[in-house]
């Protein structure tokens, strides 16, 4: 199969190949620089344009069959004058896409704009050669098609083994069944000694073993031992959720945000910055991102199951891109969680202090699933507290020492002078 | 035999202790520390706060949520209004009309510079560029194995040697502070709103960065 396959793709390659020779031929018999219209484009036009997909502007991919090559050029320099002149295509166009103005792109010369446009054509064929040749084309569902061909088999030779173990069994069985037919006698005989034999052995071990009171002794020592340090264990245990890692609604990687796309964490935990609670994002945080990206070269072009997940609390539609008015709440499971007896901020030791995220947090940045790192316990918290020092270069130390000289001078201080006549220290 | 062996001599029992002490120490090594509950607690209702929290779950509010969204028309504290609709001519108002209120200082532009890193790095670069880490080609290798991630389509550069193009008109090197205000405010094209992320005070902090970003 293999081999059918990969001599059919090395025959479609060679055509495609050929064919690509001949359009190469084509195009630069019409002087068009496929590579200069590459940079151009990837310059100006990949904010919102790709040619496979929509993204804020329609997929290119066919646009020269869409559109004449003069059309284009006009457009791409200037749509907002065309949809003013009423051309009847521009205005569509303006209209689909909810009257989003094209960038316009008069600095443009219409060669440098038919580059863009021999690019985007280019870009079109290999595509097109990408979706039919049998060998790369597929590249994106090999990893599935082959994990199913691999259970498939796998399959097949668990059925034969189970087979072949049936029938070696059902001779071993029917042996078996000879022999005991042949000695059914001293079988009989043989299992009454065995019985007495059995009884006796128990009975004599553990007569002899009450009798040691050495070993009962010990025994007893290595049990009370045992349960005492288990105890211990499980008694310091209670209430420390070091290493909680819970089943969360989404299966959103840290790893993936944080470490390899290197996100800010205040970016989603603004309240890190600013509150008591580093807070968990809100939905529409992740469409700033997932507005766009859509994981769909990993699932066939469909959308991501767990970015799906983000649409569906939203009540959004990818395809219209609108919000229904129906949203539900993610509802993400708490790790850390402090006791509400113990008050802790976050801002404070952010900002104020300046820890990192990482200290408490551990290598949030490679969890792929996220656990608690720190017990979180008081002697833990207490620990840090010993050893930490204190930045005092800063005003609210100044103003502490100034304030000191001058009760070393003999300064009076009265109440108001510590806000003692704000109104809410009376009428709160 | 059977007597030599319950009579224990020092070896065997050394041997026992040695074997039990081993087993021990396996079997607590076990697992790699992760587990899916949080074991055992005492008094539960001791880490239970009394108030919501805002995550938590709500009956009080028909839709059971604690973090209610403001009603219409309301501004939280902290905030102000911004009397410009998401329209092209209201862009271009607000670029006519609004100026930077902040003056600019060292602190201002540092507490701008953090925020753009914070914020929006992670697009427009940490030049501002537009080659932010999203933008390029990167591969991630976790439980799923090894694959390449989607590439955000990257923003234009604010660079003024660039030259690059605003999708509403002008250079990007020539926005003025209501424009860049505005983006902020409602996003744009694959942009999307930073309203809610951003306040409005560290919002003009940005804009101040930018124009620094602007000159290059």
């Amino acid at each position: 199969m293999r081999n059918i396959s990969s001599v059919l793709g090395r025959f479609t390659k060679g055509i495609t190949l050929s064919f690509l020779m001949l359009f190469a031929i084509h195009s630069t018999s019409q002087a068009q620089d496929v590579k200069e219209g590459e940079t151009l484009f990837k310059a100006n036009c990949t904010t919102c344009h790709k040619v496979d997909r929509k993204v804020t502007g329609p997929a290119l991919a066919g646009m020269s069959e869409r559109h004449s090559e003069e059309w284009l050029v006009s457009w791409i320099r200037n749509s907002q004058a065309m949809i003013k002149a009423g051309d009847p295509a521009a205005v569509a166009i303006y209209e689909e896409y909810n009257k989003l103005a094209m960038t316009a792109f008069t600095q443009f010369s219409d060669d440098q704009i038919k580059n863009i446009i021999a690019y985007v054509k280019a870009e079109e064929v290999k595509l097109a050669e990408k979706a039919n040749t049998p060998g790369g084309g597929e590249a994106g569902a090999t990893g599935s098609s082959d994990a199913n061909t691999w259970m498939i088999v796998g399959l097949i030779g668990l059925v034969v083994v189970t087979v072949l173990v049936i029938v070696i069994l059902n001779r071993v069985i029917r042996s078996l069944e000879n022999v005991i037919l042949n000695n059914q006698a001293a079988i009989l005989e043989a299992e009454a000694k065995n019985e007495e034999y059995t009884e006796n052995k128990f009975a004599k071990f553990a007569k002899a073993f009450v009798k040691n009171k050495k070993l009962v002794g010990f025994a007893v020592l290595m049990l009370v031992a045992l349960l005492a340090v288990g105890g211990w264990k499980t008694m310091w245990n209670i209430g420390v959720h070091e290493g909680y890692q819970p089943v969360q609604p989404i299966k959103f990687s840290h790893q993936i945000h944080a470490g390899v796309n290197q996100i800010e964490c205040q970016y989603c935990h603004g309240g890190a910055f600013k509150s008591k609670n580093a807070s968990i994002p809100s939905a529409n945080v992740c469409m700033n991102c997932h507005n766009t990206v859509t994981a769909a070269d990993h699932y066939d072009g469909e959308l991501s199951p767990e970015i799906a997940k983000i649409y569906r609390a939203l009540d959004y539609n990818p395809d219209t891109k609108e919000y229904g008015n129906n949203p539900k709440p993610i509802e993400w499971v708490r790790i850390h969680n402090l006791p509400d007896f113990a008050y802790f901020n976050h801002s404070q030791h952010v900002v104020v202090a300046g820890v990192e995220c990482q200290t408490c947090h551990g290598p949030i940045e490679n969890m792929e699933e996220v656990y608690q790192y720190s017990p979180l316990t008081m002697k833990w918290c207490v620990d840090c507290h010993k050893e930490t020092e204190v930045n005092v270069d800063n005003k609210y130390y100044d103003d502490l020492i100034a304030a000191h000289e001058k009760l070393k001078k003999g300064e009076k201080v009265t109440a108001a002078m510590m806000g003692g006549l704000e109104c809410g220290k009376c009428h709160y | 035999m059977k007597e030599n062996m319950l009579a224990m001599n020092k070896k065997s029992f050394l041997g026992t202790v040695c074997a039990a002490v081993a087993l021990t120490a396996i079997l607590s090594a076990c697992g790699d520390g992760k587990t899916r509950s949080t074991g055992w607690e005492f008094a539960r209702n001791m880490y239970d706060p009394i108030a919501f929290n805002p995550d938590q779950p709500n009956k009080n509010f028909a839709d059971g949520i604690t973090a209610q969204t403001p009603p219409d028309g309301t501004t939280p504290i902290g905030f102000e209004r911004f009397e410009f609709a998401n329209t092209v001519e209201d862009y271009e108002r607000a670029g006519r009309e609004l100026v930077n209120p902040l003056i600019v200082t060292a602190e201002n532009l540092k507490q701008g510079e953090a925020l753009f890193h914070t914020y929006c790095t992670v697009c427009h670069g940490v030049d501002g560029k537009g080659d932010g880490p999203i933008t390029q080609d990167r591969s991630v290798e976790d439980s799923r194995g090894k694959r390449q991630l989607e590439n955000f389509p990257p923003p234009p550069s604010f660079h003024k040697s660039t030259g690059s193009m605003s999708s509403r008109g002008g250079l990007m090197s020539d926005l003025t502070d209501g424009k860049i205000y505005h983006t902020i405010f409602y996003g744009l094209n694959s942009m999307g709103s930073y309203a809610s992320q951003v306040s409005p005070e560290e919002r003009w902090k940005v804009v101040m960065y930018v124009h620094e970003l602007q000159k290059k």
